[in-house]
């Protein structure tokens, strides 16, 4: 009697953790702070203009053309941005403290970007990682900017 | 005479090398990476892993190129006027850090210090006049209690500034409430150690 129950939960829980897990996976890891000229958010199939308060998800790839630029604020309280003419993936953001899920992963494939670090950095310095098309970089403290070489424009 | 020319045109080299800065801008072939002073003039440091090398850059302005399949060259440091040539558009373009503001609650209570309390007007100025805004609104408590207590305790302090924020006319839809619990302390301390500075509720304006 007490086993069909547990299995009864069972049932009914699994359904709501998968849901909030979707949920998740969506999440909001930061939202755009100010955009100009030519700028997009390639989210999977779709691209959509990046605009002051467009909010971004993990996996998102931002582009800027000749004339743009980008700033973004994470809910980390990092802030980066893109020069003209550059091309960045936000891989993997985590960040909930309270479960110890911290962690920061993102790549410049071309252009120019800075960064200056928020909390993940002080938490969990370890787990930020940027990478562009020849290192990648480990940040233990909080203020860089890189410019991809020409070879990485194609 | 074109042996003389020749030397003529040596000697004006060298002078030439001599006269500029002791190092040429980065061939454009190769990444650049800048380790940078932030807002407090602090400087971190950043470690550069290319194909086979690492270098790490720890002072103001310290620069690192790496080459396709190559380990990183020398770290140098770069002129200030050549940082703004090669990365000056994305350093104007980074936002302003978010401004965070720190209300304290009394020991394991969901009622604010009398201080904070009346500083939760400063927060709804702040918001109405930085103009469009995101705030997080994340609730925290020292480590008296367990860490599931904390965790809902937390979260119970950050609606009830959620609340008083949302009363003083902040749209609710730019609130993001979250809690911490006891896991991301202002001041580290031991289990069980009573803090009042750890009690408390961050609120971010982005």
């Amino acid at each position: 009697m007490r086993r069909t129950l547990l299995v009864a939960v069972f049932l009914v829980t699994i359904p709501v953790l998968l849901t909030g897990l979707s949920a998740a996976a969506q999440e909001t890891i930061g939202v755009i702070r100010s955009s100009e000229g030519n700028a997009t958010v390639t989210r999977g199939e779709k691209v959509i203009p990046a605009a002051a308060g467009t909010k971004l998800q993990a996996g998102d790839t931002l582009r800027t053309g000749p004339d743009g630029s980008l700033g973004v604020i994470l809910r980390d309280n990092s802030t980066l941005s893109l020069g003209p003419e550059s091309s960045f993936v936000i891989q993997k953001f985590l960040f909930s403290p309270a479960e110890g899920k911290l962690g920061l992963m993102a790549r410049l494939s071309k252009g120019t970007m800075a960064y200056l670090s928020g909390l993940i950095g002080k938490l969990a310095p370890e787990s930020v990682r940027f990478e562009t098309p020849t290192a990648s970089i480990g940040v233990r403290g909080t203020h860089f900017a890189v410019k991809t070489g020409e070879f990485a424009s194609q | 005479m074109p042996r003389r020319l020749a030397a003529c045109i040596a000697i004006l080299l060298l002078t030439a090398a001599c006269a500029t800065t002791p190092k040429a801008p980065p061939p454009s072939g190769q990444d650049v990476f800048i380790l940078l002073p932030d807002e407090q003039g602090k400087t971190g440091s950043i470690i550069v892993s290319g194909a086979g090398g690492k270098r790490l850059l720890s002072e103001p302005r310290q620069a690192v190129t790496v080459a396709p399949g190559a380990a990183p060259g020398e770290p140098f440091v770069m002129p200030r006027e050549e940082v703004r040539a090669l990365v000056g558009p994305a350093l104007a373009a980074l936002p302003k850090p978010p401004m965070q503001f720190i209300l304290y609650f009394k020991h394991d209570d969901i009622e604010l210090t009398n201080e904070s309390l009346t500083k939760v007007q400063e927060v709804v100025r702040a918001i109405r006049e930085r103009g469009p805004v995101d705030v997080s609104v994340v609730g925290h408590t020292d480590t008296v209690g367990t860490r599931r207590y904390n965790f809902r305790l937390s979260l119970k302090r950050a609606r009830v500034v959620a609340a008083l924020l949302t009363e003083g006319g902040v749209a609710p839809s730019i609130l993001s409430i979250t809690s911490h619990g006891e896991d991301n302390p202002l001041v580290p301390t031991g289990n069980e150690v009573p803090e009042p500075r750890n009690r408390r509720v961050e609120v971010t304006v982005r």
